[in-house]
């Protein structure tokens, strides 16, 4: 186990560093001056910029500039943003938890909704119901998200009212940040409009994370649905049910956790295609996270915030896409029979 | 005299047969099919038909409601934008820019991801897991990411946008190409192949290959649809096709700001995408569904 | 009285072409304690046969039945969920592939667990451990020895025969009275055949349960069964005493399954043709009618292509127009067992 472990590691470094490469030639093909793209100062003083050669050795090998890129990127220097003048790094810290969230509840929405729903479409003996399932989650599956946001916002925000549409909480709340998470802080602050300051970042969080979780949502019914009827067939279910097991039993103990392997599996694979929509999403509902933030940046083309959001955000994927793989290797007791094989 | 026949038929359908029967059967997916077809149709005959230039600009008819309202009028099918645009038109033009950009990025991102994902799927070693995962630092930037990459080396443009969902699907392609030869190179069959005295080359054409064209297919299809919503989602972010440029994303992010008094300038490019997206993934999954007989 | 009885049951599947009769008009009888074997060829609807008898269908079955009685209680007017409880109970069966029938993502000791009895005078917080300690005699009384290991395993750790004798373990755990066996030892080593065998018999002499034996082995039942039943593509051929029916066999299937063993002892036999019945089963689309066995027989006449009706005759049933001894066939009073 701890060699794969280590395996992993391996290969999440290597990948990081191929991301490294591809942005540090991107960078110089950045239509600007070079040292512009690297650090966001616009017209640097001559001493400024003698501090920039010697940090990013611009006179040296390509390798070595490399290196120097490696090591200033990795230290946490990602530039300042060439529209707000401050550093790149403050600015994304301030909004990834913001967009940490609302990934958050939309993926709960889609596992704690889908789960038993893709379940009962694989339980329910009338074609009606199957065939309504499977309508609804492909045309989930079709829908181009944005307008999906767009619609959902002009009924429930503006015909019906009920949900506001923008931002994460009403701006007369005056939340401290302590972990970044507006749900928690609200619950956290100490003022005495704690309670409704939560109920209104609550409302505020709806409809994005519900426009968000459309995705997963239909993914996760129709893995699951595959999966469950696939495993159904199964000898071991049939023994079970021999055994006289309730059904319920069958489906629970040994039904599901067999089939919530491929839909790990296929949530890893998502991932990419769920950052997208999220940054689709923050930029309809003004949402104040990395996808806002990086629209924001290419309209103002501020490389620097490019450059250090796109570095955050894969590195977060890729990250997360293994930690999703090793979670399906511990859960999954028959991918350890093929990692003794290749030991 | 009539051949008397003893014996019930016992015709055996070719695979591409049992195929095209399985698939038939699935009305669903039937329907998904002949919408392609038509899709592909008004890609490519779409300007023929329509009854305005996409950019023909009507001051008489300033955001004219759809036909089927009582302020609307038949001239305007589906009613005319801000600019007084006829949208019918505009969406015709527009399945060329949409479906048949998508069609070519896919085009090009399977032939690449064809070659590479099998040349480093037949390969052992270092060589393969170099070629496979180099690919997939790529495969971790989001497809959007990838565009706003492009798009900060290049600027905005439709043509950039090839190369951003290009870039951003090839991986994909390679990656699940390379998994199947991957796979099926393991298998029993190939061995016996190998002891029959076949070479690398026959191996991969005549052994491999059948095999793998199910997951080249199904790969396609979701490919399709998914560089469909990538190219609609750049022209609605503005990063893709420009302002009067009748894609259906620029299009919806054109009608944004008529969105409160006239919805369906947002509402029919909409359904527009959805309903090709829909058509494209119902045959997809008639066809996932037919194939997986033979898979299992 | 028999435990089970069986008249006249016809399983029929919808198939791609069309609806066929998979089994027709089968008739089964199994005294208590016995063992009694199963014969037939793959595809002649043995493990349909246990699987309907057991109360797991498949999801594109029909199922026809005269009657269906279990200890005097007719299965067919039964609900499933009552099925339910007489399978925990009362029957069992255990399965051609045994690494496949247990669940590939729990450790094999909490599927052995959960299928013993719960001891229902004790405290509930003492039945988990009580299970436990059933269980490790269970597995005792099977032949397993390292039952830590065994339970804290993964069905793909372990090898067929040790995974056949947990299923085994599981089966019997609640005291069964009729255990089904589906070809219990296909693909296994010889030694680990009689294992399995041997240990079905000890249970049957010592627990007093009756087995089921489907196989294909007309060898390996003869040697265990105390009554054989043989089945040809979802008929039965004939029904009687082991050794009675190898002595002296009436149908001409029967007959062609002996001549197919092997005679080592006589030399002359040596390098002689083995004798074999021209063609092969059929398949179930294309089932002929009435005897099924009918282009294939030696005997076949212009008669059967109507179905035979089940003769009784001395402890002795077939199904055949021509059997093999002249006494004429008295039809089978449906009354007596």
């Amino acid at each position: 186990m701890a060699r794969y472990l280590i395996r992993r590691l391996n290969l999440f470094l290597a990948t990081s560093l191929v991301l490294f490469l591809v942005m540090f030639i991107v960078t110089s093909k950045f239509p600007v001056e070079h040292t512009f793209a690297l650090t966001g100062l616009q017209s640097p003083t001559s001493q400024e910029l003698a501090q920039i050669e010697s940090d990013y050795q611009l006179d040296s090998s390509q390798l070595h500039q490399f290196f120097a890129y490696l090591q200033q990127r990795l230290s946490g220097n990602l530039g300042i943003s060439a529209t707000s003048q401050n550093p790149v790094i403050d600015e994304l810290t301030a909004v990834l938890p913001a967009s940490f969230e609302l990934g958050i509840v939309a993926g709960l929405i889609a596992l704690v909704l889908g789960l038993p729903l893709g379940v009962l479409a694989s339980l329910s003996k009338h074609k009606i119901t199957q065939h309504t399932i499977m309508a609804i989650t492909l045309t989930g599956y079709s829908i181009p998200v944005f307008w999906l946001g767009l619609s959902l916002s002009l009924w429930f925000g503006v015909q019906l009212g009920w949900l506001p549409i923008s931002g994460q909480i009403n701006l007369l709340y005056d939340i401290r940040p302590v972990s970044g998470f507006l749900l928690i802080d609200t619950l956290l602050s100490d003022s005495q409009y704690a309670t409704s300051a939560f109920i209104d970042a609550l409302l505020h969080i709806i409809l994005p994370a519900v426009t968000l979780a459309v995705l997963p949502f239909t993914v996760v019914v129709r893995i699951t649905r595959a999966a469950m009827i696939a495993i159904m067939e199964q000898t071991y279910i049939k023994a079970a049910e021999a055994r006289g097991l309730h059904t319920s039993i069958i489906v629970l103990r040994h039904a599901l956790p067999n089939a919530f392997i491929p839909v790990l599996k296929n949530l890893g694979l998502m991932l990419g295609a769920f950052a997208s929509y999220a940054m689709v999403v923050e930029v309809i509902f003004s949402w104040p996270g990395v996808g806002a933030w990086l629209v924001s940046g290419i309209y103002q083309r501020d490389y620097t915030v490019i450059q250090g959001g796109i570095l955050a955000v894969a590195l977060i994927i890729i990250f997360l896409s293994i930690l999703i793989e090793v979670i399906h290797t511990a859960m999954n007791p028959l991918s350890r029979k093929e990692l003794y094989a290749a030991n | 005299m009539p051949q008397i026949k003893i014996y019930q038929e016992d015709h055996i359908p070719s695979p591409l047969s049992r195929i095209w029967s399985a698939f038939t059967d699935n009305p669903f997916a039937f329907a998904g099919l002949w919408a392609v077809c038509c899709l592909l149709l008004l890609a490519l005959f779409g300007p023929l038909i329509a009854p305005y230039s996409p950019e023909h600009q009507d001051p008489l008819a300033l955001l004219l409601a759809p036909s089927w309202e009582p302020t609307g009028t038949v001239e305007h099918f589906l009613g005319t934008d801000d600019l007084g645009r006829d949208i019918f038109s505009r969406l015709l033009h527009g399945a060329h820019l949409t479906f048949g950009m998508a069609l070519a990025i896919v085009i090009t991102a399977l032939l690449l991801g064809f070659i590479i994902g099998s040349i480093s799927g037949m390969m052992k070693g270092l060589k393969s897991s170099i070629l496979s995962h180099l690919l997939d630092a790529l495969l971790s930037i989001p497809s959007l990411l990838m565009a706003i990459l492009v798009v900060a080396v290049t600027g905005p443009g439709l043509g950039n946008v090839f190369w951003a969902v290009g870039i951003a699907l090839t991986p994909q392609f390679v990656r699940a190409i390379h998994q199947a030869v991957h796979e099926e190179l393991q298998k029993e069959y190939v061995t016996a192949a190998r002891l029959d005295g076949a070479n690398s080359l026959q191996i991969f054409w005549y052994v491999i290959l059948p095999n793998v064209m199910d997951t080249m297919i199904i790969q396609t299809t979701l490919g399709i649809s998914a560089a469909i919503l990538d190219i609609a989602a750049l022209g609605f972010l503005n990063l893709g096709a420009q302002a009067p440029s009748p894609e259906w994303g620029a299009m919806v992010s054109q009608g944004l700001d008529n969105l409160l008094t006239a919805p369906w300038t947002v509402t029919i490019p909409g359904v527009a995408i959805l309903c090709s997206v829909l058509a494209i993934n119902l045959v997809g999954d008639g066809l996932r569904s037919a194939l997986s007989p033979i898979r299992s | 009285m028999p435990l089970l009885d069986i008249r006249n049951l016809t399983i029929e599947l919808d198939t791609p072409h069309g609806r066929v009769k998979a089994l027709e008009r089968v008739s089964l009888t199994l005294n208590p304690g016995e063992v009694h074997g199963l014969v037939g060829e793959s595809g002649s609807g043995r493990t349909l046969l246990a699987k309907a008898i057991l109360g797991i269908p498949g999801h594109n079955w029909t199922i026809q039945a005269d009657r269906m009685m279990w200890d005097g209680q007719n299965l067919m007017d039964m609900s499933p969920s009552e099925r339910r409880v007489l399978m925990g109970s009362e029957m069992a069966m255990i399965f051609q592939d045994p690494i496949s029938s247990l669940d590939p993502a729990i450790a094999v000791g909490t599927q052995i667990i959960e299928a013993m009895p719960e001891n229902k005078e004790l405290p509930w917080w003492k039945r988990g451990s009580d299970k436990r300690k059933k269980a490790q005699q269970w597995l005792h009384k099977v032949g397993i020895k390292e039952t830590q290991k065994i339970m804290s395993s993964y069905a793909w750790e372990l090898s067929d025969g040790e995974c056949q004798k947990v299923m085994i373990a599981i089966a019997v755990a609640n005291q069964p009275r009729l255990l089904i066996a589906d070809e219990p030892t296909n693909s296994m080593e010889v030694r680990t055949q009689a294992q399995i065998f041997r240990l079905l018999s000890k249970l049957n002499q010592l627990q007093n349960v009756s087995i089921l034996l489907i196989s294909h082995e007309l060898e390996t039942l003869s040697q265990w069964c105390d009554r054989l039943t043989v089945m040809y593509s979802g008929q039965v051929m004939e029904s009687g005493v082991t050794s009675e029916v190898i002595a002296n066999p009436y149908h001409p299937y029967t007959k062609a399954l002996l001549d197919n063993i092997p005679d080592y002892s006589n030399p002359e036999h040596h390098k002689t043709m083995m004798q074999t019945l021209p063609g092969s089963a059929p398949a179930l689309q294309h089932l002929p009618i009435g005897c099924r066995l009918g282009p294939r027989c030696p005997q076949a006449q212009k008669l059967c292509v109507n179905q035979p009706s089940l003769c009784h005759q001395k402890d002795r049933y077939f199904a055949c127009h021509f059997p093999y001894h002249n006494e004429p066939c008295h039809e089978e009073p449906l009354t007596k067992s």
